[in-house]
């Protein structure tokens, strides 16, 4: 009995110093996330591109960070961290894609109830169901704009004094969303109707709006988004597009690599048909304007010349 | 074949390499896996599918062939269970349950790690899973060479094996050394783990390994006979699986396919179903 007690003790003891280690652990994680800057609404964007939206409207009165900014990871088989949770749990505003696409953001929402974060959904800006099929809003000509004039109205809102600051920052995002439009309507006019194949559906809204027509099934650009095995009969619907050379441009999401889109990528080197890396997140180094930009350039590129672009530098 | 085989199967530039890989793949596990069965090793050969994971996960983390990753995992974890020497069954158990635990914990490990720092996708559905129709070609012939080893060095040692299985005291007496004979099987369980486990996945490449074995040991006498019928069923059940999962496309509207490795294992599943029905029928006449 007394040996019996003696041993639970200690095993009492063991528990007591594991939760301490666990909390040394949790204060670790919460001291990790930097301070915000004095003067200035802390602002969380899902990913990297409404992250600088954000910070294009908000300039010199947000702290901007961004969840998913690592262009060499996969964003579907994202898993939050403590940090992250720290950040949302303070910050005023955030900026997310919905759709499904970054559902840890509404989980991480809920676990830390704020009334004073504002949190804007471009899905839900854009009016459309959260069940759409291509959660990649953001390479939608449209979609920024009406990103960052309900970021503007969410931040005009947070800090009334600084209404006027916004509203021209939002003007200037808007100019260089002219020109990127600009420059879509001149591509399209130019090339609309060529056929390009694709490995998932990650550019489609940039494609249409651009006039390229994607011969690729979307059933199979579904399937290696979601990361399961694409039909065999679409496979080979995909590879005789590619060594048929019936395709200006093979289209590749750089952020995402298995077994189908490698033997695709060989098969089109092998044709000869040019290879465009398509980030599904805003690579480092590039304003949202910029990088959609570069795209286009690539694209144009391989249409034109028959060369790939494997990395956008 | 039209009644059985959908247009364009023979054509599809990813159903060659998938039936070649598969029945080679179904062979080896067949053969093995009747071994696996006289010796009441199934858990073990399980555990391994685990270990095997483990290392499938490891490969897709640093881009390498995922058979090299499922087969050094597999040697190394069939090494380490029978290193531990469990002589008795029950400890042979929870040593088995330890390692296989272990494996699968640093299985969500490695796969987190993939998902979360590198671009690879699908791993965890392709290393769980399997996904014959997207092994690449070059592969074909490394799992034929691994293959062709494994059945070679198996055929070796069936004597030793098969008595110190059956009779260990009569292979001590005969010179067997059980300790050298079970290294040696473990090492061929490991490799053809690692083979099914490209084809139907590491957690159901159990079914393919204890599945057409112990369908065939209850319907033949011999061990010959059972070893040449577990070939058989699971060749077919391979095959077939293949064959079923390309025709599933055009079963539905959609266009959505059953994958190849719950197709594979329904077919083993009636085989086993079959046997069981077979042995109970002809007991009921004798």
């Amino acid at each position: 009995m007394v040996l019996g007690n003696a041993r639970r003790g200690r095993s009492g003891a063991r528990i007591a110093g594991g939760l301490a280690l666990a909390g040394v652990a949790l204060a670790g994680c919460a001291a990790s996330v930097p301070p915000v800057a004095p003067g200035t609404l802390a602002v969380v964007g899902a990913e990297s591109q409404y992250a600088d939206v954000a910070a294009q409207v908000g300039g010199r009165y947000v702290s901007v960070v961004a969840v998913m900014n690592n262009p060499n990871a996969d964003p579907h088989g994202f898993e939050v961290s403590p940090s992250v949770a720290r950040e949302v749990a303070r910050a005023r505003l955030v900026v997310q894609n919905g759709a499904g696409y970054d559902d840890f953001m509404r989980v991480v929402e809920a676990a830390t109830p704020s009334p004073r974060r504002r949190v804007v959904v471009a899905q839900r800006v854009l009016g459309l169901a959260s069940s759409i099929p291509n959660p990649h809003l953001w390479y939608g000509p449209a979609t920024m704009p009406a990103v960052a004039a309900a970021i503007e109205a969410d931040l005009a809102r947070l800090e009334p004094a600084h209404r006027a600051y916004f509203a021209a920052r939002l003007a200037r995002f808007d100019v260089a969303m002219g020109a990127l439009r600009a420059r879509i309507a001149a591509f399209a006019a130019r090339f609309a109707g060529r056929r390009v194949a694709t490995t998932e559906p990650v550019g489609d809204y940039l494609l249409s709006a651009l006039g390229l027509v994607n011969a690729t099934p979307f059933r199979f650009q579904a399937d290696v988004m979601n990361g399961v095995d694409p039909a065999p009969q679409d496979v080979g619907t995909v590879e005789s597009l590619l060594t048929g050379r019936r395709v200006a441009a093979l289209l590749v999401n750089a952020q995402v690599s298995s077994p189908v889109t490698t033997t695709l990528t060989g098969l089109a080197q092998g044709a000869h048909v040019p290879v465009v890396a398509l980030y599904e997140t805003m690579p480092r180094g590039f304003t949202y304007q910029r990088w959609m930009t570069a795209e286009i350039d690539a694209i144009e590129r391989a249409l034109t010349t028959g060369r790939s672009t494997r990395r956008l530098t | 074949m039209h009644w059985l085989v959908e247009p364009g199967f023979w054509s599809n530039p990813v159903v060659g390499p998938a039936l070649i890989l598969g029945a080679v793949v179904a062979a080896v596990s067949a053969a093995v896996g009747v071994v696996v069965v006289v010796r009441g090793q199934s858990f073990a050969g399980h555990a391994l599918t685990d270990v095997a994971m483990a290392g499938g996960a490891g490969a897709s983390l640093v881009g390498a062939t995922p058979l090299v990753g499922f087969l050094l995992a597999g040697i190394v974890g069939g090494a380490s269970i029978e290193a531990a020497g469990a002589e008795r069954v029950r400890d042979r158990d929870v040593a088995t349950g330890v390692v296989l635990g272990g494996a699968a914990g640093l299985t969500a490990l490695l796969l987190y790690f993939v998902s979360s720092s590198t671009s690879a996708t699908g791993s965890t559905q392709s290393v769980l899973f399997g996904s014959v129709f997207t092994v690449s070609p070059s592969v074909v012939p490394l799992g034929v060479a691994v293959a062709a080893a494994t059945l070679a060095t198996l055929f070796g040692v069936r004597r030793p094996l098969l008595l110190s299985s059956l009779s260990p005291e009569l292979a001590a007496a005969r010179g067997v050394r059980p300790r050298v004979v079970s290294l040696v099987f473990v090492v061929v369980l490991a490799a053809s783990v690692a083979l099914s486990a490209l084809v139907i996945g590491a957690i159901l490449s159990t079914a393919l390994l204890v599945g057409p074995a112990s369908a065939a040991l209850r319907v033949s006498r011999g061990l010959v006979g059972a070893t040449v019928g577990a070939i058989v069923a699971g060749v077919a059940a391979v095959e077939l699986g293949i064959v079923a999962s390309y025709d599933s496309f055009y079963w539905s509207a959609a266009h959505r396919s059953v994958p190849v490795s719950a197709c594979v294992v329904a077919v083993v599943l009636v085989e086993v179903a079959a046997s069981a029905g077979w042995s109970r029928w002809r007991r009921g006449r004798g």
